[in-house]
Order: structure tokens, then C-alpha cells, then sequence
């Protein structure tokens, strides 16, 4: 057995080191820090897969949308695992690998602060018109939502990985209730999330 | 000298090996037949390092975790494929 790691390894797949009580520790801490982060920039998580601005600015929404975004394919896995795997599966595990894969997201918090960003998240109907589109802010700031893309497929990559840990699923098994888990649990989030606007 | 390690697959076809003799060094007995390989030699090197390193820890799991480096539910996954394998 493999004792040490490499770098790219653990980065692949940080559960082969951590789940339990530790990732959900770690994890939570990164949710409250994105969401502070998310509240200074004004950037809201309107569901798994969607981020954008919000008609409130209220940090317990934000927090809330952050919560949500983790508990709901967090559940969902937990469900497809208790479903479909073999193994005696821990739900500190689901909810901790689960809570961890969503660090990358912080990186999108970080955006949020450069000024080309809030740039576009501020965007109005009425600034909608070519010379926005030409303007430098408007193309560094699409740009830089664009990168920001990479965090989410990062987060993506690494809640495959937490269901496959935690759940010990494998192959087919694992691909359907991945699958299932982030479109359904897309949608619900969205759902949700649009119920704390209103 | 070191002993050669046990195959415990064909190196032509990868099929499982079997036992066809014995052999006593103290009174030259041979025993011949077809017999099959206890289950536990029929794993793997790492595999087997697993069993022992899982029967050093006093069949703990979370024991196993903190010796290997490796979170509890990899550990635990690793021990139920081999359940799966050995049943």
C-alpha cells in the first residue's frame, strides 16, 4: 500500500486522504468564507450549476444559497448510495466530502472582487448596448467569468470524486447517480434558491 | 537466496493457477493432484499486504486509516472489494 501521496494525486482526489468530521470541518469553513466573499461582491449561487446577481443583498440569503447548493446533492448522494451501493456508508462522510468539493468555489468568491467582474455583475437592461460589449471592463470581466468556469468544473471533478469515495460506488452505478444527482439537484437548488427571493 | 514469489496466475492467459504437487524436503515425499490455492494466497501481493496490515490493526478500521494515511471510507472501500473478491 501506497503511503505517501503524490501532490497531483491528492489534488485529483483529496478523499483518499479526507472525509468524515475532518472535510466537513474544512468544508463548512470554506462555505462561510465564500460566503462572506459572495456578500461584499454582491455574486449569488442560484443553484448548482447557475451564478449571477440577485434582488437581495442580505448575507443570511447568501449563506443560505451556499447551504443549499452543498445539502441538496449532499442528500441526493446519500440517497443514490444507500440505494445502489454495497458498503455500510457513512453520512459524515457524504456530507463532509461533499461540503470539501465545494472549496474550488471559493476561487469564483475571489473573482469577485476585480473590478471588471463586478463590472458585469452590476450590468443593468439598459447597459445592454454594443458600445458595453466593446468596452475593455466589459470583455476582461467576460473573460474572467469564463476562467472562473474552471472552479466550478473543479468543484464538479471533486463531487464526483466524494460520491465515489464515500459511497464506494463504481462504473455504471456511479455515472447514473452522478448524473442524476447534479441535473436533479440543479434543479431543485434553483427552486429553492428562487423561493429565498421572493 | 530469496523465494521465488507464488504465481497465482497463469503468465500465458492470466487464468487462475492450480496446485499440481507437493513436496516434502524431509523425507522426499511428492504429493500430486489438482488442488486449488487457499483463498487468501489467491490475492494479490498489495491485496494480501491489506489483510495482514487490517489483522495488525486489530480489525480496525479507523486503526488502519491512521497507519495507511488514508481516510476512513477508502479504507473501508478497500476492504469491501475484497469481501466482494474472496465471496
Amino acid at each position: 500500500m501506497e503511503k505517501q501521496l503524490t501532490f497531483w494525486k491528492k489534488l485529483q482526489n483529496p478523499f483518499l486522504r479526507i472525509a468524515g468530521a475532518a472535510a466537513l470541518g474544512i468544508g463548512l469553513a470554506g462555505i462561510c468564507l465564500n460566503s462572506l466573499f459572495c456578500w461584499l461582491t454582491d455574486l449569488h449561487f442560484q443553484g448548482l450549476l447557475h451564478i449571477g446577481p440577485a434582488p437581495t443583498d442580505a448575507f443570511g440569503v447568501i449563506f443560505a444559497e451556499h447551504l443549499i447548493i452543498w445539502l441538496i446533492p449532499a442528500f441526493l448522494f446519500y440517497l443514490w448510495g444507500r440505494l445502489l451501493s454495497r458498503s455500510k456508508i457513512r453520512i459524515i462522510d457524504v456530507w463532509g466530502t461533499t461540503a470539501f468539493a465545494q472549496l474550488p468555489l471559493l476561487g469564483i468568491g475571489i473573482f469577485g472582487f476585480f473590478p471588471a467582474v463586478q463590472h458585469i455583475i452590476h450590468i443593468q437592461p439598459s447597459d445592454l448596448t454594443p458600445e458595453w460589449f466593446s468596452q475593455s471592463a466589459t470583455i476582461s470581466g467576460l473573460l474572467l467569468l469564463l476562467i472562473s468556469l474552471l472552479f466550478l468544473i473543479w468543484t464538479l471533478i471533486w463531487m464526483f470524486k466524494a460520491l465515489k469515495i464515500s459511497c464506494n460506488l463504481k462504473s455504471t452505478r456511479l455515472g447514473i447517480a452522478y448524473t442524476l444527482s447534479v441535473i436533479l439537484g440543479d434543479i431543485v437548488a434553483v427552486y429553492l434558491i428562487h423561493l429565498l427571493y421572493t | 537466496m530469496n523465494m521465488p514469489k507464488l504465481p497465482v496466475q497463469c503468465p500465458g492467459c492470466n487464468a487462475p493457477l492450480k496446485v499440481s504437487k507437493l513436496y516434502c524436503e524431509q523425507c522426499d515425499t511428492e504429493v500430486c493432484g489438482s488442488f486449488l490455492l487457499p483463498p487468501l494466497s489467491r490475492l494479490s501481493e498489495k491485496e494480501q499486504n491489506f489483510v495482514i496490515d487490517f489483522i495488525k490493526a486489530g480489525g480496525s478500521l479507523k486503526e488502519m486509516a491512521k497507519t495507511l494515511n488514508l481516510s476512513y471510507p477508502t479504507v473501508r472501500n478497500l476492504l469491501d472489494d475484497l469481501i466482494e473478491k474472496l465471496a
